[in-house]
């Protein structure tokens, strides 16, 4: 089987906030509609302090609250472990969002949709996303690991953590490389040796409903500075340029 | 069935550098992400990602327009370009004629890659009083690097492709996680890290990852020079320099060994207010732990000791031979189509032009190719400067700029402006012309942001909005009007004559448009450069004793110290001891976010949402003190004025420190007051009388301050009185809504 998950690195997170501007790309959010978050934590115990900042999403649970209290069937379960939400059955009770612990879930209020710019006709953009990512309005909404994405990719044949194309758009934007996803039942997969080997941790365990999303956390340095061979190479771009030709000259004499 | 369309370009709202990959259905931009075969791998930040916003923007400027009436109070007419091009250039022309070109000012904001076209229009006709914010951010670093080693660009090897990392990296007053703002470097920084052995990171705020790095310090703001002259100390009193390289490639280095003697670590200590083992444990880490670099911030260049400061960070640099070794400092080897920058240094400046730049004569560092900002101010308010004529492109001055007060009414005085811009803003406002300016989303040009190892393409995606134009068209206009021998009639053939060496000098701008890059990286870098021809026949550096100089013998022609030397700040609890008892706490204007590039981004609505007020921070224990709360908005005090700004408790800050947002308005405050200027604003505080000798620049992160709560009655502006911040309208979702 196949169960989707995050991890999340603590020690590379810098609250840059790419990854909820990426969210609102990929799934034109209307205003205010946020899926991911940033939570800074910032604490000081006398005699060390800790400056954090803790990304949340779904957490897409085993165990999900969210789905248990759904009176409609509308939230639900895939076998590849997302949540889901078939918004033709919400109904906009909202017990979801006050079942979740982790306080992942948003309304898309009922009212007229004001659009970032108030004031003005939507933009280009916007009136794009009503077509081509439509909220319904009075229902529940939250992150599903860019599930679209997920489908249209392994539809192809790609892996998804993999293949960029299949991958939640989150995780591709960001610059500190702090998302890593793929699948928690593969003992191999990049999540599950980020897990086993940095010591992965979820959020609030003492709730029981074995989320998916998990965290590590490590101090940073303490590494051997050698360069693997492909980081010698620079052949990750394409190489269009060689040396200006009258600096190779220079260059070719050396004196010791 | 939709019709979609991929594009590839390089993003610049920051500095850029970043590969973008734009999609397009029907003509509108419906995504944008990095583009995975760039440098930065497919990776790009919330700035970058929001120019969906930008370009979609209602408050874009459109039109090129001029003011009627009283500058200031946002009475604009809508005019043509040609009347526009026309006015500009008829006003420029008799300047020219009476009293000469250097009553032309021409100033650019932070450089988005239109560095060039501000120093090429400037040299075609004749006049070097260029105002840029180079004095306070980058050039400082570049002119004392060029000191020392004879070469400016010095960068972190941060790619690993002299098969090793740095094992010991120094983040200097920088945040390169979040700004990128030496170009595309923040994905190299944050992957090298996986491969260093010391992270040390010195900021007087906990950056993001100060408190996992291995030592983090908290200097006292301004007194970062001691630091690095304690650490030279520790370095050459327990004998942990470079032998083979201090003997062999550098000079003066018994007299840095005189100078550092009296910056024990306890000195260092009392100085900087830092325990003294963190020196000594800093000064062993980068002296054995080599290779290793050194990210120097622009918080050290806004600081009236800087030109001492960033030499003497320097000099610990060349002290353990991290220079040109693979992992260190390194100056790139440029593409094949040389240096960009030539397209204005093949037009020289003349002694005529040199002789009348504003602050020459006192600055020579700063002042020898651009004018001094501050000594301008000062000199057009005492009527002695000959400005007549300002042309403004893409930057705020009259943000950025020391004393606002005194900034505004110079800016008010000169007798006519155009500004150049995508928003109109507090310089538009002062302006009598304003021309509306494209996004990179755009254009077409060449990115060059420093002359590093590449340029990359702006490939054109949408149309601008109304009639705005690409920067380079409007140089182009400009300078075909004014001075024609040096311009183009269309803008391919300048882009053509940009790129016009690469591949052996048959490139043009079409073929390096598809190209999307010229670069030289992997195994085309060459370290130990001073071990070959490179810089000079038979090897060394390109300074006048052909060696790295710790004495610098150009400073000393000069008539300045040629070794570096710490100075107190203007204001500081021992330069100023009666000031500092009624300003108690030591206020540094620093505070940047990761979302908000200077003065920009505020009025694109997901970039707003992260920060919407701008916020000082202060250590919980200093604002109990002081009978501050989390959330308070407060008035920051000193002597030359107040601003206001939330203040949020940050155990991450140093006790008795204030770090205030730097760099802002409100667009959406009214142009009367330049929306909002005065408000909060942190340079309102600061003092532009107190000067770096050779760069002239002022101490913005270092002065004193007070703080108190506001009262409820002085928060009458719009801004304290809307849910809503202007661009991130009130919340529509919620709980209570059915």
């Amino acid at each position: 089987m196949t169960r989707w998950g995050m991890v999340i690195n603590l020690a590379k997170c810098m609250r840059c906030h790419a990854c909820v501007a990426a969210c609102r790309i990929e799934h034109f959010l209307p205003l205010r509609v946020t899926w991911p978050r940033l939570i800074a934590v910032e604490t000081d115990e006398g005699y060390k302090v800790d400056v954090s900042t803790y990304p949340v999403r779904c957490n897409q649970c085993k165990e999900a609250p969210c789905v248990d209290v759904c009176p409609t069937e509308a939230s639900y379960k895939r076998e590849d472990g997302i949540v889901a939400i078939d918004s033709n059955k919400c109904f906009g009770c909202r017990y979801c969002v006050i079942a979740c612990p982790y306080q992942n879930r948003t309304y898309v209020s009922r009212k007229r949709d004001p659009g970032y710019f108030p004031g003005f006709s939507k933009t280009g953009f916007e009136k794009k996303g009503e077509k081509l990512y439509p909220h319904q309005r009075g229902t529940t909404e939250k992150c599903n690991f860019c599930m679209e994405r997920i489908d249209a990719g392994l539809a192809k044949g790609l892996k998804p953590g993999i293949d960029r194309e299949a991958t939640p758009a989150c995780v591709n934007t960001c610059q500190a490389r702090a998302l890593t996803f793929g699948d928690l039942d593969d003992p191999n997969s990049n999540v599950s040796r980020l897990i086993r080997e940095k010591s992965g941790f979820v959020l609030h365990p003492e709730y029981g409903t074995d989320p998916s999303v998990f965290y590590i956390d490590y101090k940073l340095g303490g590494n051997d500075n050698k360069a693997p061979i492909e980081a010698q190479t620079g052949s990750h771009i394409q190489h269009l340029s060689s040396v200006y030709e009258p600096v190779k000259e220079k260059l070719a004499k050396r004196y010791e | 069935m939709a019709n979609r369309e991929i594009v590839y370009s390089t993003c610049k709202s920051c500095h850029g550098g970043c590969g973008v990959k734009v999609t397009k259905e029907d003509g509108i931009v419906v995504h944008i992400e990095g583009n995975p075969n760039s440098l930065t791998r497919g990776t790009m930040c919330a700035k970058g990602l929001s120019s969906i916003q930008h370009i979609d923007n209602p408050y874009r400027l459109k039109y090129p327009m001029k003011q009627v009436g009283k500058k200031g109070q946002g009475n604009w007419k809508r005019i043509s370009w040609d009347e526009a091009l026309d006015t500009i250039a008829d006003k420029m022309k008799a300047a020219i004629a009476d009293p000469g070109p250097h009553a032309i000012a021409i100033s650019q904001g932070t450089g988005r890659g239109y560095n060039r076209y501000t120093h090429r229009l400037a040299r075609s006709i004749g006049t070097a009083n260029v105002i840029t914010p180079g004095y306070v951010c980058h050039s400082p670093r570049l002119g004392l690097y060029g000191l020392v080693t004879g070469y400016g660009r010095l960068y972190c090897d941060y790619h690993g492709w002299g098969g090793v990392f740095p094992k010991t990296q120094i983040m200097w007053a920088k945040q390169l996680e979040i700004s990128s703002a030496d170009s595309e470097m923040a994905y190299w920084f944050i992957n090298s890290l996986d491969y260093c052995k010391n992270l040390i990171i010195i900021d007087p705020r906990a950056s993001a990852y100060a408190t996992r790095a291995t030592l983090w310090i908290q200097p006292r703001p301004g007194t970062d020079c001691a630091l690095a002259l304690g650490m030279m100390n520790v370095i050459i009193e327990e004998e942990l320099w470079d032998k083979e390289f201090v003997e062999n490639w550098t000079y003066g280095f018994d007299e840095l060994r005189e100078r550092v003697k009296e910056w024990t670590p306890q000195k260092v200590a009392d100085t900087c207010w830092i325990p003294k083992e963190q020196v000594i444990e800093a000064a062993r880490m980068w002296a054995i732990d080599t290779p290793g670099c050194i990210q120097v911030g622009s918080s050290l260049e806004r600081q009236a000791n800087c030109g001492h400061t960033l030499r003497a960070i320097t000099c610990l640099m060349g002290l353990v031979g991290n220079i040109e070794r693979p992992g260190s400092m390194i100056s790139w080897v440029l593409p094949d189509t040389g240096l960009i920058e030539d397209f204005f240094l093949e037009i020289p400046l003349t002694d005529e032009m040199r002789s009348k730049i504003i602050g020459a004569d006192k600055f020579k560092m700063g002042a020898a190719r651009t004018c001094n900002p501050d000594t301008m101010v000062k000199k057009i308010l005492a009527g002695d400067a000959p400005i007549k004529v300002w042309f403004s492109v893409g930057g705020q001055q009259i943000v950025h700029m020391a004393n606002t007060k005194e900034v505004v009414a110079a800016i008010e005085k000169v007798e006519f402006m155009a500004h150049c811009d995508q928003f109109m803003g507090p310089m538009a406002e002062a302006a009598d012309i304003v021309l509306p300016a494209a996004h990179w989303l755009e254009i077409d040009d060449v990115y060059d942001m420093h002359p590093r190892f590449m340029i990359e393409a702006h490939n054109k995606v949408v149309d601008p909005p109304g009639e705005a134009k690409s920067d380079a068209w409007i140089f182009n206009e400009i300078g075909r009007r004014v001075a024609p021998q040096y311009w183009w009639d269309t803008l391919e053939e300048c882009l053509d004559y940009q790129v016009r060496r690469g591949m052996g000098g048959t490139m043009k701008w079409k073929d390096f448009s598809e190209r999307l890059v010229s670069g030289c990286w992997g195994p085309d870098q060459v370290y130990y450069k001073y071990k070959t021809d490179y810089w000079r026949e038979g090897g060394g550096f390109p300074t006048p004793t052909g060696k790295f100089e710790f004495w610098s013998k150009h400073l000393e022609s000069l008539g300045y110290d040629p070794l570096p030397a710490f100075r107190e700040p203007g204001e500081s609890p021992y330069s100023t001891p009666e000031l500092f008892k009624e300003y108690p706490l030591v206020l540094t204007s620093g505070y940047r976010q990761p979302f908000y590039f200077l003065g920009q981004y505020r009025n694109i609505p997901w970039l707003r949402s992260f920060m919407e007020f701008p916020t000082a921070q202060i250590h919980p224990e200093t604002a109990a003190q002081y009978g501050l709360e989390d959330g308070d908005i407060v008035w920051i005090e000193s002597p030359r004025g107040r601003i206001r700004q939330k203040i949020r408790l940050f155990p991450g800050i140093k006790k008795g420190v204030v770090m205030a947002t730097a760099n802002c308005f409100y667009p959406e405050e009214p142009p009367q007051g330049y929306h909002g200027l005065f408000i909060s604003n942190p340079n309102v505080l600061t003092n532009n009388n107190h000067l770096d000798p050779m760069y002239g620049s002022p101490d913005l992160t270092c002065l004193l301050c007070k703080v108190y709560k506001a009262k409820p009655e002085e928060l009458t502006e719009h801004v304290f009185h809307t849910e809503d911040y202007g661009f991130v309208p009130q919340e529509t979702s919620g709980m209570q809504d059915t």
